[in-house]
């Protein structure tokens, strides 16, 4: 039998009970459609973690100690003499080293108990930080060790609600300082911790806490090569610490040192696994309108067996039995398929769309790849779930199926 | 030379592979017993029957008699047990499901008692479909589908849906889908039972008339007045051949009362 003819007569077949047709395909339209509804919101997850992390220039890593590090007790690994090495490194372009001050912040009868870090004005490149009113941490503070502060934006609106930050004494454990500067949202919830830090100048923070000899934290800018600056870095640390680790194993390491780079692979690949996990939940819902499929095909069968017989009578080989049924099932699937592509597309966008108000901003992503995934899904689905009652179908003697009512 | 001829017309089918002599049906002490979990019921026994190209047969006999059965196999619907069946000459007790599904595409036709049109389908299509699975050019489907239709009294009705038309007029287009083939064989099997004594003899008029342009017809009935418009009867009772008349079909009739 002729192709055409095949898709032609399985087409009759479909239309002769269209609303049950229709009825059975709902189900492969929400599998389908919560498929591609999963898929799309993962990559939009991804993409919008991707994009807030890559306002942070590629070249930074960070370096902290290993462990919990606890606020306001010091952390005897990264020396200032390391500090110094690691600046000296042709890799490196500069390094912003920090220490954790732990302390509230008053103002007025505002109280506050932000992160507050003591580092020098490259913190500020570093973290691509932006001054929205007065200035940012300068070489003179720091030398002159200044009691001065600048005010993440968060920090800024909860202590001072109605009045201008700059210029204002505020409290930092029993120490005063004056406002400097305030700094710009980074206007996304998710990098919220950032816009509540306090920054101070290192030479002050370390007066704070004593933490004279070690910092908590570096962040530094490298230069060139970044595999390169990574090898250098970690070398310089195990040398200068005495760590023998040529294999580069990290669990023998007594410190972090990892490039922003490296985080945003980490992030691609949990959310690569939350996608995953969702699209499979969602597959569930798929193989339960198969067996939808298969039922109806299994009942369509038996309601059809004289017309089975009728048509093996005229000559229909049991092959062509076979491809009708399955041209039937995997039409339904495919029909049902691109409908909850369509509709998984439509609210994935709607959904993308409110959490945009919601976080600022929020990319919507359906790729080709994951609609072709889908089609490809829902074609399988038809194939998978149709094979048993075309085979059914096929097998039927021709006088047994045409004497059944 | 007619032997090599006969030999390389084997396949596909059995079209062409006609020798000379050889009956259209022949069948030697065919016999057919259904197995039912062990427990064999003989259906048929030691049938030997010809018929020629261009008869028209009734296979007459009550219900149980076998006549469906040998209906069934003679139309490739079901296979022999023992015993042989030779169509055009060529023996078939080798055949797969799939060459007797080519035999039914290309040399048989049937029309049912329940007429076994596709509901919601137009007459056209309804007529259409065997030329789906044999072997004719798709651009001569429609020429032949519209020709059958017309030889049944149909034309006009070409379009309409076979749920639309009486009982009469389905079983007409019943026999325009046994004809658009040109098969070498019609089975009818009941053809009148599910009309009207009019519907009825407007049918038997149409095969008839088949009869008398060269159609090979197979009827089979328990009606005596059904089985009268044929030109032979053969009578089938308890799986076995009673008589088998040629002639003047009135009389063979009146026979086969006075048997019973």
């Amino acid at each position: 039998m002729l192709t055409r003819d095949l898709v032609r007569t399985a087409m009759n077949g479909l239309t002769r009970n269209i609303s049950r047709s229709v009825l059975t395909t709902l189900g492969i339209m929400i599998g389908v459609g919560s498929v591609v509804l999963m898929i799309s919101m993962g990559a939009s997850f991804q993409k919008y973690i991707l994009d807030q992390v890559s306002s942070f220039s590629g070249g930074i890593f960070e370096i902290h100690a290993k462990g919990l590090q606890e606020f306001g007790k010091e952390t005897q690994s990264i020396s200032t003499d390391d500090l110094d090495a690691l600046s000296r490194l042709s890799t490196v372009e500069s390094v912003a080293p920090v220490i954790f001050v732990a302390g509230k912040v008053r103002y007025g009868t505002e109280e506050i108990t932000p992160s507050i870090f003591g580092s020098t004005k490259e913190i500020f490149s570093n973290f691509s930080l932006t001054v929205e009113h007065g200035r940012a941490l300068t070489d003179g503070d720091i030398k002159g060790g200044q009691d001065v502060a600048v005010l993440g934006s968060k920090s800024a609106e909860d202590l001072f609600p109605s009045e201008d930050p700059l210029g204002k004494r505020i409290t930092i454990g029993t120490r005063k300082f004056t406002v400097v500067g305030t700094l710009k949202s980074f206007g996304s919830p998710l990098m919220g911790s950032m816009d509540s830090l306090i920054y101070v100048p290192i030479s002050v923070a370390k007066a704070m806490t004593g933490k004279v000899r070690y910092v908590d934290y570096i962040s530094l800018q490298a230069k060139g090569d970044l595999s390169l600056a990574e090898a250098d870095i970690k070398s310089l640390l195990r040398q200068r610490h005495r760590i023998d680790n040529p294999e580069d194993d990290p669990k023998k390491d007594d410190f972090i040192a990892r490039s922003f780079a490296q985080a945003t692979g980490v992030i691609s690949t949990v959310t690569l696994s939350i996608t995953i996990f969702l699209g499979l939940i969602a597959g569930i819902s798929l193989v339960v309108g198969g067996i939808g499929i298969m039922n109806i095909m299994l009942v369509s069968v038996t309601e059809r067996t004289k017309e089975i017989g009728l048509r093996k009578a005229v000559g229909a080989k049991r092959r062509d039995i076979l491809i009708q049924f399955l041209i039937e099932a995997v039409s339904l699937t495919l029909l049902g398929g691109l409908i909850g592509i369509a509709g998984g597309g439509v609210f994935g966008f709607i959904l993308a769309r409110l959490a945009a108000k919601f976080l600022g901003s929020f990319p919507f992503s359906l790729t080709p790849g994951s609609i072709l995934l889908s089609i490809g899904m829902a074609v399988g689905t038809g194939l998978v779930f149709g094979i048993y009652p075309a085979l059914r179908a096929a097998k039927l003697h021709p006088i047994e199926a045409l004497r059944a009512d | 030379m007619s032997n090599h001829d006969n030999k390389s017309a084997e396949a596909p089918g059995i079209a062409g592979g006609k020798s000379p002599s050889a009956p259209l049906i022949e069948t030697i002490n065919l016999y057919k017993s259904y197995f039912n979990e062990d427990l064999e019921t003989p259906v048929l026994f030691d049938i030997n029957l010809k018929i020629e190209s261009g008869e028209f047969v009734a296979i007459m006999g009550p219900s149980g008699s076998g006549k469906s059965t040998l209906m069934h196999i003679l139309g490739f619907l079901d296979v022999t047990t023992k015993g042989h069946y030779h169509f055009k000459g060529e023996s078939t007790e080798e055949k797969v499901q799939d060459d007797l599904a080519r035999i039914r595409a290309e040399n048989i036709s049937f029309v049912f008692q329940s007429f076994n049109l596709l509901p919601r389908t137009t007459v056209y299509d309804n007529v259409l479909l065997p030329l789906l699975y044999g072997t004719t050019p798709v651009h001569e489907r429609r020429k032949r589908t519209l020709k059958a239709i017309e030889s049944v009294g149909l034309a006009d009705r070409t379009m309409f849906f076979s749920n639309q038309l009486s009982g009469g007029q389905q079983q007409r287009v019943a026999i325009a889908r046994a004809l658009v083939t040109e098969p070498e064989v019609i089975f009818a099997d009941e053809p009148t039972g599910n009309l009207d004594s009019a519907s009825g003899k407007h049918v038997m008029e149409i095969l008839q008339n088949l009869n008398k342009e060269g159609h090979t017809i197979i009827l089979v009935t328990h009606e005596r007045t059904t089985a009268e418009h044929a030109n032979r009867i053969i009578h089938i009772q308890d799986g076995r051949i009673l008589t088998d008349e040629k002639g003047h079909t009135k009389r063979i009739a009146s026979q086969v009362k006075q048997l019973k």
